[in-house]
């Protein structure tokens, strides 16, 4: 009697113990296919609300209220579970939802380099074609096709994209410094160095001290400022034509002539001079505290400077440029594949196209200037008010709070959903919108980002590792030509002349 | 012969029951086990199942049934990659300072602070140097970044005060190393301390009365008494440090490393992070971590004899 009492539980423990692995087990290999719990919303009438999860990146200090959600759930039917993760781990916490087969319907990825690296899963088809069925939509089929011609894998289109500015890279400067020294924005790369050079020695802040410098920047050679000057020097997007091939950038001599331009930066004392190990934090920060005159990236964070660097000198004024010639004369701006973030839809969470259909129903409606704008500004009244048929942001801090989560998640473009274009909050923010625009007429595209080669996809950012390091160590003066001429053979042998072959054999079709 | 088999059955059921009576008797024991046994099991050893998608080509959708094999081509990838032998290298160099330069430290903190009388006094000083356990790597880093940089970093400014050269310790690759040590040693040490201090408190205060009477100074009771005392500790802890052999701590080499000081700097979690899991090549990774394991394990059985010659208990 005794002994089956405790056996009882014993073997009950035992027994869901390993259920327990089994499921644990089963959802690593194929997630819910032997479960099949999946919400079947065929089964009741069309107006009960879709269930759909969605996980995006959360670029704010903490989760969301829920009164955006609740209102995007009112106008789209629809029963949403957002799960956010923060963005600096995102890409871990996707890859290993990936690798235990968890992913929920609606996917986000984080930028275009996680979006590279999903290539190889969305080609083994794990991830639903969505590209014959947005004729069905009428808002979805707005998106641009240029920038969905940039979202496709083998030609097909697995993504809907999350718009952004193509061509809005430029300089952000102190002008309060330039009047005072009586420079007017830089009109050719010689002019901005003169102006570099003026801001670092000649006392722009008045206080007696040489305790300034030109240029801030950080250990980044794309977002950082190496890659905007480098296309005002002429040098292609990533891989540019040349004898009728296709050579990636660091191949064409225009590259040298940026490097030899960043070493007589750097050995001048006119940029941070640890600017290698220097964090995109640490190199705002030398703006804002009014050490540095100039920071050289997207135009659009000229507000964000601003607010923190008046806290710093209140004297301060800034005011934002582009459009610098390089040697050749000639204008260029750097421009992005028109998306900053794409939504994958996952087979294994959505399993039929009646249900996929509900999902891109639901991106469907939120490209509709109504939700759109719920999406981008949030409530009338509450986080925003309407002035000449533009939005104006009621309270930053509240707004960054509530509503910029899904901003960063929600899909199109200013022209696309119809959306109200916002106000600027300093008058430098609205010259940087328009030169985003003007910007248009010089952007310089990255030719391979349609794309595809099976080496780069499996090496590739190992190996670009191999020229950035050749490039800042020529800046810093440890290599000379010959040897970043011996870095780019070793970036060949392990792989870069097959990504030259692969990328030249799909671009001539 | 039949005989023989019978005599056998009853001697091996009399065994098992013996031993089902003892398992009876402590039957509580067991249960009290259980709940150990199967946190290690579900969590332990049921994920190690995982370890064989390092001999395939892994595709999360078609699972592990459904991926390809591929044999010992991530691993062989992984010896035949170029820097393999520099990055290895770099992880046993930073592995060894760690072994020379932190793991002394907190025995010295602990006998130092056994040695301090006013209770008050010790207790906010042990406080204090734990204190920096709490902060992230990244608070660390950033820290000494703005302490180090040559744009306006205070020991740059001082070592330029007193009229010499600045020096480039955040790109320098010399500096690397001694950079790192520092930073685990300010961070850590104070932590390590906790053990040892527990260890020492659990001496006979009689053996140090002994010792005074004897005649021996505080330098011949910490010599004589304190340190055979925690010796055993010290070994133990030194083996189990070393089964973290290649586990230098991802996150801060991964911050310190540039493209300046890479070569040295490059670590095997370091690469990966950039070979492997940034590009979701998650066989790869899996190869390499079970490289990883494998020198671990490797190094652990190597001190644990060693340890076992020379009397020592082990750890197993």
């Amino acid at each position: 009697m005794k002994r089956k009492l405790v056996s009882i539980p014993l073997s009950v423990l035992l027994v869901s113990s390993f259920a327990l692995a089994a499921c644990a087990d089963g959802g690593k290999s194929t997630p819910a296919a032997t479960t099949g719990v999946v919400e079947s919303p065929k089964a009741t009438a069309d107006n009960k609300p879709t269930a759909i999860t969605i996980m995006a990146p959360l670029n704010t200090a903490q989760t969301p209220p829920d009164t955006i959600i609740k209102e995007l759930e009112k106008l789209t039917n629809t029963k949403l579970t957002y799960q956010f993760f923060p963005a600096d781990t995102y890409e871990e916490k996707l890859n290993t939802t990936f690798a235990t087969g968890a992913l929920p319907q609606v996917t986000y990825l984080k930028n275009q380099a996680t979006f590279i690296q999903m290539k190889s899963a969305i080609r083994d088809g794990q991830f639903w074609e969505i590209g014959p069925l947005l004729k069905d939509f009428p808002n979805l089929s707005k998106l641009k096709s240029t920038t969905n011609d940039n979202t496709k894998v083998d030609g097909k289109l697995y993504t809907l994209y999350r718009g952004v500015d193509i061509a809005r890279q430029g300089l952000i400067y102190r002008k309060d410094w330039a009047d005072k020294l009586g420079l007017k924005p830089p009109a050719t790369t010689e002019d901005l160095y003169a102006m570099m050079k003026a801001f670092t020695e000649n006392d722009p802040d008045g206080n007696g001290k040489k305790d300034t410098i030109g240029l801030t920047d950080r250990n980044d050679l794309i977002y950082g400022s190496f890659k905007t000057v480098a296309t005002w020097f002429g040098v292609p997007n990533n891989w540019g034509l040349k004898d009728g091939k296709l050579q990636p950038e660091f191949m064409f001599p225009e590259y040298v002539a940026t490097m030899d331009y960043y070493k007589k930066l750097r050995d001048g004392g006119l940029i941070n001079k640890d600017f290698a190990a220097t964090s995109k934090t640490d190199q705002q920060k030398l703006f804002t505290n009014g050490t540095a005159g100039m920071y050289i990236g997207a135009m659009t964070d000229v507000s964000s400077l601003n607010k923190d660097l008046i806290k710093n000198v209140p004297t301060a004024v800034v005011d934002v440029h582009s459009m610098v010639a390089g040697p050749g004369g000639k204008f260029a701006a750097w421009a992005l594949p028109g998306y900053a973030n794409v939504v994958l839809f996952p087979k294994s969470a959505t399993k039929t196209e009646a249900e996929l259909k509900k999902i891109l129903a639901y991106f469907d409606k939120m490209m509709t200037p109504e939700v759109a704008n719920v999406a981008n500004w949030g409530i009338k009244d509450a986080n925003y008010n309407v002035i000449d048929n533009k939005a104006k942001k009621l309270d930053e801090e509240k707004w960054t709070r509530e509503v910029k989560p899904f901003t960063d998640a929600a899909i199109g473009d200013e022209d696309t959903s119809g959306r109200y274009l916002g106000i600027p909050t300093i008058p430098a923010q609205g010259k940087a919108d328009e030169l985003k625009i003007a910007n248009l007429k010089f952007a310089v595209q990255d030719p391979v980002a349609a794309l595809d080669s099976k080496t780069n996809q499996e090496k590739g950012p190992q190996l670009q590792e191999v020229i950035k390091d050749a490039t800042n160590k020529y800046i810093y003066g440890t290599i000379d030509k010959a040897g970043f001429d011996k870095a780019i053979e070793d970036w060949k042998s392990r792989g870069g002349s097959k990504i030259i072959e692969e990328y030249n054999a799909v671009y001539k079709k | 012969m039949q005989e023989v088999n019978a005599a056998q059955r009853v001697v091996a059921r009399k065994q098992s029951s013996e031993m089902g009576r003892r398992i009876w008797k402590n039957k509580w024991i067991y249960v009290m086990l259980l709940p150990g046994v199967l946190y290690f099991l579900v969590f332990k050893y049921i994920p190690m199942y995982g370890l064989i998608i390092s001999f395939q080509n892994y595709k999360p959708f078609k699972g592990i049934s459904g991926s390809e094999w591929v044999g010992f081509e991530h691993f062989q990838r992984l010896f035949t990659e170029p820097d393999f032998l520099n990055i290895l290298s770099n992880t046993l160099i930073l592995f060894g300072m760690n072994l020379l330069f932190y793991f002394p430290v907190p025995i010295l903190l602990a006998l130092m602070l056994n040695e301090v009388k006013g209770d008050l006094f010790k207790k906010t000083f042990q406080t204090i140097v734990y204190l920096p356990h709490f902060m992230s790597w990244v608070i660390i880093v950033s820290i000494s970044f703005v302490m180090l940089t040559m744009d306006g970093g205070i020991i740059n400014d001082i070592i330029e005060y007193f009229g010499f050269e600045k020096i480039n310790f955040l790109l320098a690759p010399e500096w690397f190393r001694p950079t790192y040590i520092l930073q685990v040693i300010w961070r850590e040490a104070g932590w390590g301390t906790i053990i040892y201090l527990a260890a020492i408190a659990s001496i006979d205060p009689g053996l140090y009365e002994a010792a005074r009477m004897d005649g021996a100074g505080r330098i011949r009771q910490m010599w004589h008494i304190t340190l055979p005392a925690i010796r055993s500790v010290i070994i133990v802890l030194l083996i189990l440090k070393i089964g973290d052999v290649l586990e230098l701590g991802f996150e801060h080499v991964y911050l310190l490393l540039n493209s300046m000081n890479r070569n040295v700097a490059e670590i095997i979690d370091t690469y990966v992070y950039t070979a492997g899991l940034k590009q979701g090549q998650f066989s790869y990774s899996a190869a390499i971590g079970l490289f990883k394991s494998f020198i671990g394990l490797a190094l652990v059985m190597i001190v644990n004899r060693i340890a076992k010659k020379m009397g020592e208990e082990g750890v197993y």
